[in-house]
């Protein structure tokens, strides 16, 4: 009885002392930091990634026109409105001529009495022809007579002064006709002027498009250049696509889009890239492109923001990992490999990458090699390690 | 202090307390003498010195003069002549309290191995030294409770083996029998006569009870701090 | 030889276990408070390891980019890079907001821009915990788990909507708020760029500004309403150094230019630790001893109460035989097992709840040691009281 109530209290001291330290043992190794860290693994792998250059952009109108006066002027009526579509050559808005009608009719009054005074210039030198004529005739019929003496010498020699008036009469006569030709034609260049200056006034289509902004009304006062209407075609709306500079490699013409507008996140539309712009931007380190749609959409936008992935050509089967298994260990890139239940961190030469989320491995890595995809603490060489299924619990889809 | 050649002598035993106009004289001239193997009792009214008598002969208290003698050794003349108290009274007396005074967290075995144990002796030898005791006191069956769990007589046995289990050459006992009926307390007498015969003790025992005073063969009487020793009756326990 | 202590303390077990459990409580929170403090530097280092940077480039003259705004051109990194020693260089912006999940989730973050990529630049995360790095160069998040936030969830930062694509753990602010990355391009509007209203509003004042909206220059006014939208600034660039250099041999140059401050991961970590948590960690301080003196004055008050409830034992003791030290050693001793039970279930406690609470608890080995020291001499002193009572008792009171 004596042994068994010895053996009972040292029993139940050694139980509650293997408890206690159990306890203990269990915090520090697994929950302090002496624990093996949790990290998930996948297996290196040999596929063919489809990269892809992702850039946002805006919906822009290929075709777009500012309407607006070559001179300063008043805005007498504007015509159309915003949203309307214009064939070409419809009246769209119309400048005050101010003093150009006067004027024009100022040029047609001078024109007219240019033209009279041309006339009578005419006359004149119908008339001044009439008298040279008749000089001439009387000088033949003097210089007969002088041959056979029956005037003066003296007379022969007013009849010769007679003719060269008259020719020079003639002479002048014919200048001023020629004048007044020139001045008609003046006036007339002049009127022209002033019509096309009239026309001017008006602001007519270039081409079929649609009003997408008025700027000015009747009565403003605006200077040259500065627009009244802007017009762009619809039909020739395409994105306006930047892309970063670092990420763009393989961009070029033709590439296949897959359009997503900011409207319409749901929808995802096809096009092409139609240009690569030569002219990058240099701030904000972006290249540019132009994107076409297949077909446009209805109720588009012009400034919408779309989100457009372009599809490059399938690269070659090559090593991937996931891109998570990136990490920079000591300055070099590469990845943590695990090896016979060790861990070691693998110098690797990146490939291309796809927007999913999978790089290609060009060396450094063999087929099937085991390779750190996620983990909970940073990783060094010969650490501790426990493979889990997933560090996070994925709540519901 | 390896002695423990028995008998207790006091000579002219003197204790005063406080001092000046306040002094009060609670011993005047004690002696006393005990022998080994005697059972003497020690009677008084209360306020007799009784007490305090005690208190000096368990050296708990300093007396003011007179000479202390335990076996060979004076441990008292006109000052302590004992360097350690605390180890004198471990070793050489014993006591047993009105009460039996059991500490509670220890096993009854424990109780009574306490002493020895503390004065050096191995811990088994202790306890197999407690467990005679027990033994002879005829609470062997207790040995591994714990003193609440014993009954009133059953823990003033139990206090008797703890008084006994360091082999004292002295015991002091005060008022061992109060609580008890007579047949108990006749009971716990004869067990200290046993006692004291087997291991050669010296036991003194204060009381005022009176069924057990006749038992005794000397008896030292106290009043007003001196003491008057007469013969007992000595009647015999067993009857 | 007989351990009373032990004895005493086997005989009233409950009692002693349940005040060790009170006790225990006790040393627990001290134990976290400290793990707050080591928590808040925690973060704080975790914010300057994480960032993989061994130079920050601010704002001259400033002690950004964490404890104070700082502003720069987006371009100066190009000029940084080239510069001898440098290994990676690149642009990185902070601000902390709240952002809205598509779904009412709201959380505090310090959203942080960077590059796109998993090229190992300074700022960008080392890790993830699920998911993948930015790719597209616009509207993707990855975001610290710490924010409540899970791989597909749409987050609303300011006018665009970002789609978390992966997870990080311990990305955190000096603050112990949870980081969200996105493209830098976007975090750069997002920071300086205002909502649309506030934009409409400054249309409208520059319109309203005859220098700006000239009739004679048509496209002045366009071009002067652009120039406020856009946002050419970053808060800092980040540097990483080349092999074979030391930080400070390739911070010298970059600082003899005007207009620039570099700080060294040491000075970061002083403007951080001693100027940012310094408040805290008084505040935290103070606590701590107040909690030292409330757990010795409650051993103190225990271990007291023990003894009195003791006293007749003790005088018997004595008076038997007991030297004092042999109950001196007792009550200490008994002192120091309360301390040690207490200990252990403060130490349990503290490690279990510690990652309940909302800002990081760091529980360190070489805290739990002083702490474990500390309780002992706490207890330790503590049972002198006791001591002095127990000693003091006078032995002849067990004699009537």
């Amino acid at each position: 009885m004596m042994v068994l109530k010895f053996n009972k209290r040292v029993a139940l001291m050694v139980a509650g002392s293997v408890v206690l330290l159990t306890a203990i043992g269990f915090i520090a190794f697994r929950m302090g930091p002496l624990a093996p860290t949790k990290i998930t693994v996948s297996q290196v792998k040999t596929e063919s990634l489809t990269p892809s250059v992702f850039g946002i952009g805006s919906v822009e109108a290929r075709q777009s026109w500012l309407m607006g006066p070559t001179v300063a002027g008043r805005v007498l009526r504007v015509h159309v409105d915003v949203g309307q579509e214009v064939k070409a050559g419809q009246l769209l808005a119309e400048m005050d001529p101010v003093d150009l009608d006067q004027r024009l009719h100022a040029q047609e009054a001078a024109l007219s009495k240019a033209m009279n005074v041309e006339m009578a210039g005419k006359a004149q030198v119908a008339d001044t022809k009439a008298r040279r004529e008749l000089a001439h005739a009387n000088l033949k019929r003097q210089q007969e007579l002088a041959r056979q003496n029956f005037i003066s010498p003296a007379a022969l020699e007013g009849r010769d002064q007679e003719l060269q008036s008259a020719d020079a009469a003639y002479q002048a006569a014919q200048a001023n006709l020629q004048a007044a030709k020139q001045d008609t034609s003046r006036l007339q260049a002049e009127r022209a002027a002033v019509a096309l200056q009239k026309q001017n006034t008006k602001l007519v289509a270039p081409a079929d498009a649609v009003v997408i902004s008025r700027d000015a009304e009747s009565g403003s006062t605006v200077v040259a250049g500065q627009p009244v209407l802007k017009l762009a075609n619809p039909s020739s709306l395409w994105i306006k696509l930047r892309v970063d500079q670092g990420r763009s490699s393989g961009l070029e013409v033709g590439l296949p889009a897959q359009i997503v507008l900011r409207s319409r996140p749901q929808q995802t539309l096809k096009g092409k890239v139609e240009r690569v712009e030569l002219q990058a931007d240099a701030v904000t380190e972006e290249r540019i492109a132009q994107v076409a749609f297949d077909r446009i959409p209805s109720a588009l936008s012009i400034g919408e923001m779309a989100e457009v992935t372009l599809g490059l050509k399938a690269a070659a089967d090559a090593l991937t990992v996931p891109q998570a298994s990136v990490q920079t260990y000591q300055g070099r890139s590469g990845v943590w490999r695990v090896t016979d239940s060790k861990l070691e961190f693998v110098q690797v030469q990146w490939g291309a990458a796809s927007l999913d989320g999978r790089v290609q491995a060009m060396e450094g890595l063999n087929a099937g090699d085991t390779v750190v995809v996620y983990n909970e603490k940073p990783l060094s060489v010969g650490a501790s390690f426990r493979v889990v299924d997933a560090l996070v619990k994925k709540t519901k889809p | 202090m390896t002695d423990k050649t028995g008998g207790i002598r006091i000579e002219n035993l003197r204790k005063v307390y406080g001092h000046g106009d306040t002094a009060v004289e609670a011993l005047k001239n004690v002696n006393m003498q005990v022998s080994p193997g005697e059972v003497v009792g020690l009677v008084g009214p209360s306020g007799s010195g009784k007490s305090t008598l005690l208190k000096c002969l368990g050296a708990i208290i300093e007396p003011t003069s007179g000479r202390m003698t335990l076996g060979h050794d004076v441990i008292y003349d006109d000052g302590w002549k004992i360097p350690d108290l605390r180890t004198l009274r471990r070793d050489r007396i014993g006591f047993v309290f009105q009460a039996p005074y059991l500490i509670p967290f220890l096993d009854v075995t424990n109780n009574v191995a306490l002493l020895p144990m503390l004065a050096g002796v191995p811990n088994e030898l202790a306890r197999r030294r407690a467990l005679e005791l027990l033994t002879s006191l005829d609470v062997l069956h207790r040995a591994k409770a714990e003193p609440s769990q014993l009954s009133g007589g059953e823990q003033q046995r139990v206090s008797i083996a703890r008084a006994l289990a360091n082999k004292p050459p002295v015991i002091l006992a005060d008022e061992p029998t109060a609580p008890l009926d007579s047949e108990r307390a006749l009971s716990v007498i004869q067990i200290l006569n046993d006692m004291a015969r087997l291991a050669q003790t010296a036991i003194i025992v204060v009381t005022h009870d009176e069924k057990i005073i006749p038992t005794f063969k000397r008896i030292y009487h106290i009043r007003d701090g001196q003491t008057v020793e007469e013969a007992g009756e000595g009647r015999s326990i067993r009857e | 030889m007989i351990n009373l202590a032990a004895r005493d303390i086997q005989h009233s077990w409950t009692k002693f276990v349940l005040t060790g459990l009170g006790l225990g409580l006790l040393i627990g929170v001290t134990l976290t408070m400290a793990g707050v403090f080591r928590g808040m530097v925690d973060d704080a280092q975790a914010l300057l390891n994480n960032s993989g940077a061994d130079l920050w480039v601010v704002q001259k003259n400033t002690q950004g980019p964490y404890a104070e705004a700082s502003s720069l051109k987006d371009d100066v990194v190009r000029s940084i890079v080239g510069m001898p020693g440098v290994g990676m260089a690149s642009n990185i912006t902070y601000f902390t907001m709240q952002v809205k999940t598509v779904g009412g989730k709201e959380a505090r973050a310090m959203v942080v821009g960077i590059e796109p990529g998993a090229g190992g630049l300074p700022g960008q995360p080392s890790f993830l915990l699920a998911g993948r790095h930015l790719i597209r160069s616009h509207y993707e998040a990855v975001a610290d788990i710490k924010a409540g936030l899970s791989l597909g969830d749409k987050v609303e930062i300011r006018r665009h909507t970002y789609e978390v694509v992966g997870l990080t753990r311990r990305m955190v602010s000096s603050g112990g708020d949870p980081m969200i990355f996105i493209p830098l391009k976007d975090a750069q509007e997002a920071q300086f760029l205002k909502d649309n209203e506030a934009i409409v509003n400054d249309r409208m004042r520059t319109a309203a500004n005859s220098a700006f909206n000239r009739p004679a220059v048509p496209g002045l006014l366009e071009a002067v309403q652009n120039l406020q939208t856009s946002s050419r600034n970053v808060n800092a660039v980040l540097v990483r150094v080349a092999d074979g250099w030391t930080a400070d041999h390739v911070a010298e140059p970059i600082r003899r230019w005007k207009h620039l401050t570099v700080f060294t991961r040491a000075e970061m970590e002083e403007i951080l630790v001693e100027k940012l948590i310094a408040t805290s960690a008084k505040q935290i301080g103070m606590f701590l001893a107040i909690l030292a003196v409330v757990s010795a004055a409650i051993v103190a008050f225990i271990i007291y109460t023990m003894t009195l409830g003791k006293i007749r034992e003790i005088a018997v003791l004595k008076l038997i035989g007991t030297h004092n030290v042999t109950i001196a050693a007792m009550i200490l001793q008994q002192a120091l097992g309360l301390g040690v039970i207490g200990f252990v279930v403060g130490k349990v406690a503290a490690t279990i709840w510690a990652p309940v609470f909302p800002k990081f608890v760091l529980l360190l080995t070489q805290d739990a040691i002083a702490g474990f020291g500390a309780t002992m001499l706490i207890c330790a002193l503590a049972s002198t009281m006791a001591i002095r009572v127990a000693l003091r008792v006078d032995p002849a009171q067990a004699i009537s």
